[in-house]
């Protein structure tokens, strides 16, 4: 029932009831679904709702009489607003279950084995090496209270009417906000436990086989044929993370997912990928499903964190470099792929492998395809991260401006922060920003594409014609429609509670305590199954003529130069007010 | 993979621990040497390493200073 059509392959079978338990699509909405449930449940059911709410309402009483009595933030303010800040996924049963199930091997530095497990004595060492830096931290945060302490209470003698006075007051505030910013940082690592993961990941192993082998019995297939090659895409998967756990490879940005690709590809290529972990590297599935997941951090809430230049510069200039590159990439390059030319243009101008991930899942681009597209997005962000704060610092430009350029051009948020960290925290709170509202994108991106793939591309050629609803229904890859019911349900979930509630219970509750740990077990496991499943000469097929690298650089290029623009005129022309308070 | 599954067992173990030595090699050994050696690699290194800032994590959620730059941008402008 399929057809070829050049080089997409267009599944056109009618719909019908039993694809609801027997497809893919659908298979990976249930599942993911299933989590996502299970998540809300926890936390917004049997989560302590009331008690969050009772302390909210408290902070809040003291945070209106402080704003009536100081025309700035006083140190009252700020200590309701820590008192108010909670994350559920700390204080409650479910969450400290599931944090503890699905815990990925950890950072070293020069044991591997460090990674998974952590002797009392090794943990005691640790934090008795970061006591040092604790103790002066937390002398310098009581010296920087202190401070602030006399500097309001000589801003409140004057009634708060001296300018001057309440300036110097907002500022040794301030001071004392990072001072004590930094030494609950240092106390973090004060607090280093004995760890042994190696339980845990056995655990894990056997619940994802119950999990997905689930799947693979309503798709038809062999669950025990499924579950013994699972166990080798799993521990390549542990092999990753432990790999891309290495404090200077995850400098550069070689992380977990880079590893599972490598690891995988280097077995399938030399030694060969045994036959008996095939059925095992279900990449689509395990792919759609943490998509799925994905969703719930797609909260649209996120789009005004930094006001309406951040709109601008992540929402405006985004969706014209990704036209823009796609069509210089047809019309120009001429990419023989479109699903390559898309998944390069979403991943260098949205937010790199995320954006690629569910830009090649909804025009169903190629796993050697998402490959390469990620491996350029690897390579340019750990250039990007390193030379662009370089020149930003060199030629003077403003700490604002250099990370809100930053944010909307590296790639991966974690590269973002390090580059805007590396200029100072302005440039890390505003790049760190812009990153997350170009993050949120992904879910209208991955909708836009499959609905302009099988609409449009997907009838070109010798089938040129108009398309019908019904054929565009059964074109349309329904995992994009779960993953987006997904986000809204969360974006409404997360308008309605509230602010700080929406904050305890679902950002830092199920999502960040739920459904996120296990769509990274999801992503990289479907890394590891691209990696088994790679001939690397058909990657190098996809590479001839270093097109792909062409139109990654071009497309960067304009990003870079709109991104700047867009910055300066929305940053210093047209709102800097908002660039002032910041 | 024609080519490579008519190679000996032997010689495409061999390929595989070749390959693998390599790529490890440059990761974990001049990797780190060219960051020590380059002082700005250094700094960034150090840098990163005290702030606990991990640059190969990809989507916002999994960026500790996302949520902090956040909350930064909310207090600062009264959102």
């Amino acid at each position: 029932m399929e057809e070829n059509n050049g080089n997409v392959v267009v599944d056109q079978a009618k719909s019908r009831w039993s694809d609801l338990w027997t497809k893919e699509d659908y298979l990976a909405i249930w599942l993911g679904f299933l989590v996502v449930a299970l998540c809300l449940f926890a936390y917004l059911v049997l989560g302590p709702k009331a008690e969050f709410a009772q302390k909210i309402e408290e902070a809040k009483q003291i945070q209106a009489t402080e704003e009536a009595k100081a025309p700035f933030k006083t140190i009252a303010w700020y200590n309701a607003e820590d008192a108010s800040t909670f994350k559920a996924s700390k204080s409650s049963g479910f969450g400290k279950f599931l944090s503890h199930w699905t815990k990925k091997p950890g950072s070293w530095k020069s044991s591997p084995m460090d990674s998974f497990i952590q002797t009392e004595e090794q943990a005691k060492a640790k934090n008795e090496k970061a006591m040092p830096a604790y103790e002066e931290a937390k002398a310098k945060a009581a010296a920087a209270l202190e401070a602030a302490t006399v500097a309001e209470s000589a801003a409140a003698a004057a009634a708060f009417k001296n300018q001057t006075l309440n300036d110097t007051a907002k500022d040794t505030i301030a001071a004392w906000r990072s001072a004590k910013n930094k030494a609950s940082k240092a106390k973090a690592k004060t607090t280093n436990k004995p760890y042994n993961y190696i339980i845990t990941l056995v655990g894990l192993c056997i619940f994802l086989i119950i999990f997905f082998g689930f799947g693979m019995r309503m798709m038809g297939a062999s669950v025990g044929g499924f579950a013994v090659g699972f166990i080798v895409v799993f521990l390549f998967s542990v092999l990753a993370y432990m790999l891309g756990g290495q404090a200077t490879a995850k400098q550069y940005g070689v992380g977990a997912e880079a590893w599972a690709i490598v690891l995988g590809m280097i077995l399938a290529n030399t030694v060969g990928t045994p036959r008996w972990v095939l059925p095992a590297c279900q990449v689509e599935f395990f792919i759609k499903t943490g998509l799925v997941l994905l969703g719930a951090e797609v909260l649209f809430s996120k789009i005004m964190a930094i006001g309406i230049p951040g709109i601008f510069v992540a929402w405006v200039v985004t969706p014209v470099v990704l036209v823009s590159t796609y069509i210089f990439g047809q019309k120009v390059i001429k990419m023989p792929s479109k699903t390559l030319n898309i998944t390069i243009s979403a991943d260098m101008s949205v937010c790199g492998t995320s954006a690629a991930i569910a830009t090649a899942a909804a025009c169903r681009a190629k796993k050697e395809e998402l490959t390469l597209s990620i491996g350029l997005s690897l390579v340019f962000t750990s250039i990007m991260m390193i030379v662009m704060p370089a020149i930003i610092k060199g030629v003077g430009m403003p700490e604002i401006l250099g990370g809100a350029w930053m944010g909307g051009t590296i790639d991966s948020t974690g590269a973002v922060a390090a580059a805007g960290a590396f200029l100072g925290d302005k440039a890390l709170h505003v790049a760190a920003t812009i990153k997350m509202i170009q993050n949120v994108m992904i879910g209208v991106t991955a909708f836009c594409v499959a609905l302009y793939w099988c609409t449009v591309v997907e009838c070109v050629g010798e089938n040129r014609r108009t398309v019908g609803a019904i054929e565009i229904w059964n074109r349309f890859p329904k995992f994009v429609l779960g993953f987006l019911a997904v986000s809204i349900l969360f974006s409404y979930i997360d308008s309605q509670l509230g602010h700080k509630m929406s904050h305890a219970l679902l950002d830092q509750g199920a999502i960040r305590g739920g459904t996120r740990l296990l769509r990274g077990w999801f992503f990289t496991l479907s890394f590891a199954a691209i990696g088994l499943s790679t001939n690397f000469r058909e990657l190098s097929k996809y590479f001839k003529g270093g097109k792909p690298l062409i139109l990654y650089a071009c497309g960067q290029s304009l990003n870079l130069v709109l991104t700047l623009t867009m910055a300066y005129i929305m940053f210093y022309l047209v709102f800097p007010e908002i660039t002032a308070n910041i | 993979m024609e080519s490579i599954n008519q190679a000996s067992l032997p010689n495409r173990i061999i390929r595989m621990i070749v390959i693998l030595s390599g790529v490890l090699l440059f990761v974990y050994g001049l990797l780190p040497v060219v960051t020590s050696q380059v002082p700005i690699l250094a700094q960034m290194h150090s840098y990163l390493d005290q702030n606990g800032i991990d640059p190969s994590r990809y989507y916002y959620t999994d960026v500790e200073q996302v949520a902090e730059g956040e909350h930064y941008l909310e207090i600062a402008l009264d959102r």
